[in-house]
């Protein structure tokens, strides 16, 4: 029952980052390696804030949700005047500073010692220890997220932000602005994931860089081409597939000193499958370029 | 009444003059046409004046306002709107979307509007599915409404392009062969929707590049012919078309 409530969780965890990254790479066709950056930044300041400012988890928070924003904003300004391979790039970059400052800030981060004993959240007077009142706040966070990002994405902002990706020329000429619904997509994204930063950290208890590495930006961004981009079902889908998949394989009775490897070229040899069958998700409605 | 002025337009790419001191006139109710052989400079014109090109010399005023290298979305902004030559309809998008996102401002596509006027969100919506499906039914695309762009024939899609263009309420519309590739009938059709446009509106300037003179012939007031980056004749539709140089460089009469 842990195990599957634990599966839960982090399952919330990773929908709240796939849909915040959904708005950049599925709606606005943006292929972005540094989605990971902005949930470790999440996940840095919210703990530290509650840590060495002793604020309390929801303000710590937010406060680290606006933080995160003003560092995807300063990161897109840049990044923002590439497309296409260049952006990417650019973004990859940005993936390598972020993690070394992690990596090496010494003192205010304790570098690849990690941070431990992170305080669980208090909500209205109640601790949340228990694996059950994880999920349940995990669910509420999501539940929330969806619903704006829904809104979001069904908002003439969202249509526009379509037709950005679709032909940016012709988008251009009807008058939206790239630079301004592309930064505030990028903005929004960051945001989202640094909540989920710091649901993580409060949830595990301890975070070190190596959770927010380029790997993990390029599995999210896995998820969204496994599951498909530019619809709220595709993050869904591709979330639940990429994290029950390397955990049903446990399942497979392989022999113990082969097991980890065969689970993992399994797994590649899946996606791969996947995307000679459908190239545009489990549930997308376009290919990615 | 907004007209646009064009004056002493030059551009060079790759040490090669493409534009060279070109200077014209185009006048609100009036549809002008802009004809020339290919490589003329006639497309990298219309670049120009959205700023898909940087101007390097020379100056473009639309109305009073100079918009010379404006961003291309202020530009737009400022009512100057564009048919490509390659079409370029939102190919995921449906019909009905492509024309939606058309009739929206830039005032209602910031992610917190819907928020803040969750109230008026629905009316506002109603508004701009009326104003779609009016111009789907324009250009007789109201049945494919649903339909992802990329799937629609050619010729549906220029027509989805060109009900785009008027859904977005331009006063300057530059038309880059909007009849290239469509069948007869369908010819017709635009040219029809065109004499619309500018008897229902005569504030509205129409610039039109088009290679059928058929098509100039019938709806053209002026006509400007460049060749090799230049204006070489400029005049009333029959005046230009009965020229001896232009029917020889370019007509091959």
């Amino acid at each position: 029952m842990n195990y599957v409530l634990h599966l839960l969780i982090m399952i919330g965890i990773y929908l709240i980052l796939s849909y915040g990254l959904n708005l950049v790479v599925g709606f606005g066709g943006l292929l972005s390696l540094c989605h990971a950056v902005f949930y470790g930044i999440g996940a840095y300041t919210g703990t530290l804030l509650m840590i060495k400012a002793g604020l309390p988890f929801l303000p710590a928070i937010f406060l680290g949700m606006v933080i995160t924003g003003l560092f995807a904003l300063i990161v897109g300004l840049p990044a923002l005047r590439f497309r296409g391979d260049s952006f990417v790039l650019v973004t990859l970059g940005f993936q390598m500073i972020v993690f070394t400052i992690l990596y090496n800030w010494i003192d205010l981060t304790r570098g690849p010692y990690g941070i431990p004993g992170i305080p669980r959240p208090v909500i209205a007077g109640v601790e949340v220890t228990e694996l059950y009142q994880y999920f349940i706040l995990v669910s509420l966070f999501l539940v929330v997220i969806v619903a704006i990002l829904f809104v979001v994405c069904r908002s003439p902002f969202g249509l526009a932000l379509k037709a950005l990706r679709d032909d940016e020329m012709a988008a251009e000429g009807l008058g939206k602005s790239p630079v301004h619904l592309f930064l505030y997509a990028f903005v929004i994204s960051g945001m989202v994931a640094s909540l989920a930063g710091g649901l993580y950290a409060t949830y595990v208890t301890y975070i070190d860089p190596t959770s927010f590495t380029l790997d993990e930006s390029i599995f999210l961004l896995a998820i969204l081409l496994v599951g498909g981009t530019g619809n709220m079902i595709g993050p869904l889908v591709g979330t639940v597939f990429m994290i029950l998949l390397p955990e049903a394989l446990r399942f497979l009775g392989l022999p113990d000193t082969v097991a980890p490897n065969v689970r993992q070229m399994i797994y590649g040899l899946t996606l791969i499958t996947l995307m000679f069958l459908r190239p545009q998700g489990i549930a997308g409605e376009f290919k990615l370029r | 009444m907004k007209g646009l002025k064009i004056k002493k337009l030059s551009k060079a790419m790759n040490g090669l003059k493409i534009v060279e001191q070109v200077t014209a006139n185009f006048l609100p109710g009036r549809i002008t046409a802009l004809i020339g052989p290919n490589g003329a400079g006639k497309t990298t014109l219309f670049h120009l004046i959205t700023s898909e090109l940087k101007v390097d010399k020379g100056e473009i005023v639309y109305g009073d306002e100079t918009i010379t290298n404006l961003p291309p979305y202020l530009v737009a902004r400022k009512g100057v709107g564009r048919l490509f030559q390659d079409i370029r309809v939102f190919g995921n998008m449906t019909a009905f979307e492509n024309v939606a996102t058309a009739c929206y401002g830039p005032c209602f596509e910031t992610p917190w509007f819907p928020f803040f006027n969750l109230k008026r969100m629905k009316s506002i919506n109603n508004d701009i599915r009326e104003r779609a499906f009016h111009w789907l039914n324009f250009v007789d695309l109201a049945e494919k409404k649903d339909h992802p762009a990329a799937s629609l024939s050619y010729g549906q899609q220029k027509l989805l392009a060109i009900a785009r263009l008027l859904a977005g309420g331009f006063s300057l519309l530059l038309l880059d062969e909007p009849t290239a590739g469509l069948n007869p009938v369908m010819i017709k059709n635009v040219l029809r929707l065109l004499e619309k446009i500018i008897t229902e509106d005569r504030s509205k300037t129409v610039i039109l590049v088009e290679h059928n003179m058929g098509v100039v012939n019938e709806v053209a007031d002026w006509v400007y012919f460049m060749n090799e980056g230049r204006i070489a004749f400029f005049g009333r539709t029959d005046h230009v078309l009965g020229d001896k140089e232009v029917r020889e460089i370019y007509l091959g009469l």
